[in-house]
């Protein structure tokens, strides 16, 4: 593992030797420059054409009127679609959602994360066994996670959730049909499904700590709570905040666990920006007010990319 | 620097106890929440229907393949897994052709805009895949290219390629600078470095990035359902369609889970060093 104030040093050959900050870039025609383009040139392509061009065309389709089912009708209405969504009650419900969901969900799997890392941060017999077992849900595809959360664990009497909280007085409930439970379970979902994730990168990150200051703290610090708090929480703090931004971004691409479990029902209930996207321009197929609800998500995003920039740029 | 958990020593005893206190039953519990879901779908997948639907829910049962074979037969679960490994298989192969020599240039080599585009390539890998499928679905319709191996390995490929060419720049900038210069004392052309030197002493990093390729694209669900049809079609989406139609035959499903993710979890088992660096990665860097 590397050492803390190597954490964040991310920048190329520039930022690596000082000198050449100076000296401009080799040209076009060098042979550096030339060999660099030809090496770089096949992703740049791939990446321009099927990344960067699709989101140019999703911002100007959004200013169309475009319905899959009726071409005769497709016409320009510029900030038509802009207009319909500011009253548009779904998307306002689905923005909503999206936010519970994001900011409720990134904080569980950090802050359960972190307890879990906590506790098991000294070399145990069996800790690799641990990763080996706990990195499985990560990897699952997640509508097999939706799956098997909507049928084994939560179906109303034969689901072993559903059996436990009956089995310990909550009683029996329908975990993804109630509108009221709905948006809980699919949260609990997410942050069942991606908590190992935190937890294996806080346990990286803790284990990467520099030895000194927490010796220093151990004699300082009356109760271990002090320590945690006054001493590794400060420390650990730029791999929270990335495992904060990451999760975020994560969770606003959340789609297949949902579309499992309860297809953003019931009604609207769990219908997060995503899936009113989805339903609009793949169920509705109005392709330009399901690129103005996109335009929005680019901009969501956009905003927490730049944070996420923000903060690297700072630590650097 | 002495990584911490070699310290414990500098700890009380005390102290040393009550953790172990605290942290064997954590790690009862992690193993139960954890993995007891997924013990649970193995175990529904060899029971029969009869030992599915009771309260409380069966230990002790006579196993069968019976929710095997009915998947196998009743499902084109067989022709699904085809479809997502050759799908997955190609797109991770043409994200490394282009991500590693991508990877070495932004780390290594200097050149006009450099700077612009690495910070493009990191900001696509975050960009929203609801609306990328949306201008996409647009455009493989107009080219009748919807449901076809080529239209879903292109569309994972506008995600990956990005992600991939990260992971090798960070890579690559870890690689220390003395071979390449040695390299080019000896005379050897801008290729020959970048092939003889830089990619063996790379390979390890290549190999996270193909794991983790591999996996994302076998996972990918959203993309699958929206361009695949009846001809081509990942196992995601089979499985998908499968829940829709028959939520209430858990044991077939079970068994069609189990087929879908075994391979993944069989990756994951033999690449487990790469994959936790590669998960983990852009998060501690």
């Amino acid at each position: 593992m590397r050492s803390p104030d190597r954490l964040w040093d991310r920048g190329g050959p520039e930022e690596a030797r000082p000198v050449a900050q100076g000296r401009r870039s080799a040209s076009f025609l060098s042979s550096e420059g030339l060999f660099a383009w030809l090496m770089i040139s096949p992703g740049l392509v791939l990446m321009v054409g099927l990344g960067t061009l699709p989101l140019v065309f999703l911002v100007s389709l959004s200013f169309f009127r475009i319905n899959l089912t009726n071409p005769a009708g497709n016409r320009w209405t510029g900030l038509g679609n802009y207009i319909r969504l500011l009253a548009d009650g779904q998307f306002w419900n689905s923005m909503q959602v999206t936010a519970i969901y994001t900011i409720s969900g990134v904080a569980l799997q950090i802050v359960i994360g972190m307890a879990l890392a906590l506790f098991l941060f000294r070399v145990f017999p069996g800790h690799k066994l641990l990763r080996t077992l706990i990195i499985l849900p990560v990897i699952l595809a997640p509508i097999v996670v939706g799956m098997l959360w909507r049928t084994l664990l939560l179906t109303p009497r034969f689901g072993a959730l559903d059996y436990i909280s009956y089995s310990v007085g909550l009683g029996s409930h329908e975990w993804l049909t109630n509108s009221r439970l709905a948006l809980l379970s699919i949260i609990v979902i997410h942050v069942w499904q991606w908590t190992p994730f935190a937890f294996l990168v806080f346990l990286a990150s803790l284990h990467a700590l520099p030895v000194e200051p927490l010796e220093a703290a151990r004699l300082d610090c009356r109760s271990w709570w002090q320590e945690l708090w006054y001493v590794i929480l400060p420390l650990m703090a730029p791999a929270i905040v990335i495992v904060a931004i990451l999760r975020t971004i994560a969770a606003l691409n959340a789609f297949a666990a949902i579309y499992a479990a309860t297809e953003g029902g019931p009604g609207t209930a769990t219908q997060i920006l995503n899936l009113y996207i989805h339903n609009t321009a793949f169920v509705g197929l109005s392709i330009g007010y399901g690129s103005a609800l996109g335009t929005v998500q680019l901009l969501i995003t956009v905003v927490v990319a730049l944070l996420f920039f923000r903060f690297r740029m700072r630590m650097a | 620097m002495r990584p911490l958990a070699s310290s414990s020593t500098a700890a009380s005893p005390r102290r040393i106890r009550w953790q172990a206190l605290i942290a064997y039953p954590t790690l009862a519990v992690i193993l139960l929440v954890w993995t007891f879901p997924l013990v649970w779908v193995l175990v529904t997948s060899i029971k029969r229907r009869t030992d599915i639907f009771t309260a409380p829910p069966t230990i002790f049962f006579q196993p069968t393949l019976s929710n095997y074979v009915f998947a196998l037969t009743a499902r084109p679960v067989l022709a699904n897994l085809r479809d997502s490994l050759i799908i997955a298989t190609a797109a991770t192969l043409i994200t490394l052709a282009v991500a590693v020599p991508a990877g070495y240039a932004y780390a290594r080599l200097r050149f006009p805009l450099r700077r612009q585009l690495s910070f493009l390539v990191l900001f696509m890998q975050m960009m929203p895949l609801l609306g990328l499928i949306v201008p996409f679905f647009l455009m493989l319709t107009w080219l009748r290219w919807t449901d076809s191996y080529h239209g879903l390995v292109l569309v994972n490929l506008s995600v990956m390629v990005p992600t991939a060419t990260w992971l090798m720049i960070t890579f690559f900038q870890d690689l220390p600078p003395e071979m390449e210069e040695a390299a080019a004392i000896d005379g050897a052309s801008r290729w020959q470095t970048f092939l003889q030197v830089m990619v063996p002493q790379a390979a390890g990093g290549a190999a996270v990035t193909a794991t983790l390729a591999f996996l994302t694209v076998w996972n990918e669900f959203l993309f699958a359902v929206i361009i695949s049809g009846s001809r081509v079609r990942p196992v995601t989406v089979g499985l998908y369609g499968f829940l829709q139609f028959e939520e209430s035959l858990w044991g077939p499903l079970m068994a069609t889970a189990v087929m879908a993710m075994t391979p993944i979890i069989l990756v994951s088992i033999l690449a487990q060093r790469h994959l936790i660096r590669g998960l983990t990665l852009g998060a501690v860097r």
